[in-house]
């Protein structure tokens, strides 16, 4: 009565809305009302259950055999390569799309480069150093001889970032997991994906600086990561 | 059929990740377990257009090995998965050609008459939950059923089933709600 509309339940809308056969304006009603209130998100969970039920109610029906074939000579037509884990951050997005775009953004970034070369030379006479970053390379062990990668960040900091090549994609119940092993312990420094090419960062945020540790390795693990390596190391570096 | 006998006694989340990894034989065991479902599906749909449905059923199933990487199995079986990529894709079609619902009004009369029909190779629990769901729906009155099946199987809004029944909206509201409640009651062991 006095309350707002978003906050008044649509209990008697939601078998409708999940149907999809609302009308406006109820069915807008309903969004923001949803917005806000968990338990009307409930029960509309459980209509949408009881809506996919009723899809048994029509008849198998056996198809023409030759629909078969069609699918299989569609399915020929379709790129090889696996449908790996493909949930990609922003940021992946954005090192993918960069990736793409090399042939264009290469010969731009090297001038800009140049460019900044001789601009940092000129301010070089005037500032006192700041700290530049390092890169520790990362190899492919016998499980992924392919891979390399390396991580990269400022000589005391515990911020850094990992990009690693050419690891083979998991399927989703799978993640890679980094190490930072320091006196034979091993600290998760957390898990990323990688694209079906087999390129993927992570962002670390590390307890400790992370050029203090000793090594750096990568292991497969299920998704999400484990306490501690139980799955192929494929990525390692010494620092 | 190539559907290797081993993959055939697998559950369908684990085929769905042999998929992921473009295993054809696995797609092939999904496809001869759920091809009479999917296609059975469409053709209830699209009004018994049998070159329709097949595009449709051909539809899914390319999706299916395309994308059966972002298969969760935590979020929805993967029946409801294919029926629901089916539905959808009819229901876009039913709405590009501007299809009118009075064909499936008739034939809603000879759905009511389905048996289960034979099943052999498919998942025995899931031929119960069938079961159960057809019993389920044969026990909601007649006119619920009716405006229930054409939100599902045909897309239309409340407005259009009024315009299409020819009844007053209110009415057609107030069945949609009885229809899906008491389903809900008669499903609820099981959702």
């Amino acid at each position: 009565m006095g309350f707002p509309v978003e906050q008044q339940h649509v209990t008697d809308l939601l078998p409708a809305y999940s149907l999809g056969a609302l009308d406006e304006p109820d069915a807008t009603r309903v969004e923001r009302h949803l917005a806000v209130c968990s338990s009307c998100q409930a029960e509309l969970a459980q209509y949408r259950r009881v809506r996919d039920r009723i899809a048994l109610a029509a008849p198998l029906v056996e198809p023409s055999p030759h629909l078969h074939r069609r699918l299989v000579e569609r399915i020929a037509a379709e790129p090889q390569t696996p449908a790996g884990p493909v949930r990609q951050s922003r940021w992946q997005r954005f090192v993918e799309f960069s990736r793409r775009a090399a042939p264009v953004w290469t010969p731009l970034s090297l001038l800009l480069i140049a460019g900044l070369l001789i601009a940092n030379l000129w301010l070089w006479r005037s500032v006192p150093p700041a700290p530049i970053l390092a890169a520790v390379p990362l190899t492919g062990t016998a499980a992924a001889p392919q891979a390399y990668g390396f991580v990269t960040a400022a000589p005391d900091s515990a911020t850094g970032t990992l990009v690693a090549q050419e690891l083979p994609p998991l399927d989703p119940s799978h993640q890679y997991q980094l190490w930072l092993i320091r006196d034979g312990q091993r600290t998760s420094g957390g898990v990323f994906s990688v694209s079906p090419e087999g390129f993927g960062t992570l962002s670390i945020q590390a307890p400790q600086p992370l050029f203090s540790y000793d090594a750096f390795g990568i292991t497969v693990e299920p998704a999400g990561g484990s306490p501690g390596p139980t799955g192929d190391r494929v990525l390692g570096g010494q620092l | 059929m190539a559907s290797s006998p081993d993959l055939a006694r697998l559950a369908d989340d684990v085929l769905m990740r042999l998929i992921a990894m473009r295993r054809q034989d696995a797609l092939d065991t999904l496809y001869a377990r759920y091809n009479r479902l999917v296609f059975g599906l469409a053709l209830h749909m699209l009004h018994h257009d049998h070159a329709a449905a097949e595009e449709v059923t051909l539809d899914v199933f390319v999706s299916v090995w395309q994308h059966a990487s972002t298969y969760r199995p935590d979020k929805a079986q993967v029946t409801t998965w294919l029926t629901t990529l089916a539905r959808h894709r009819c229901i876009d079609r039913l709405r590009a050609l501007r299809v009118r619902p009075e064909g499936y009004l008739a034939d809603l009369a000879q759905l009511d008459q389905t048996a289960i029909q034979d099943a052999a190779a498919m998942d025995a629990e899931w031929l119960v939950q069938r079961e159960r769901v057809q019993t389920a729906l044969q026990d909601l009155p007649a006119e619920q059923r009716q405006v229930l099946f054409l939100a599902y199987y045909q897309g239309l809004s409340q407005s259009e089933m009024a315009e299409a029944l020819g009844l007053p909206l209110g009415t057609v509201k107030t069945r949609i709600r009885l229809a899906m409640q008491k389903l809900r009651t008669l499903l609820e062991s099981e959702i």
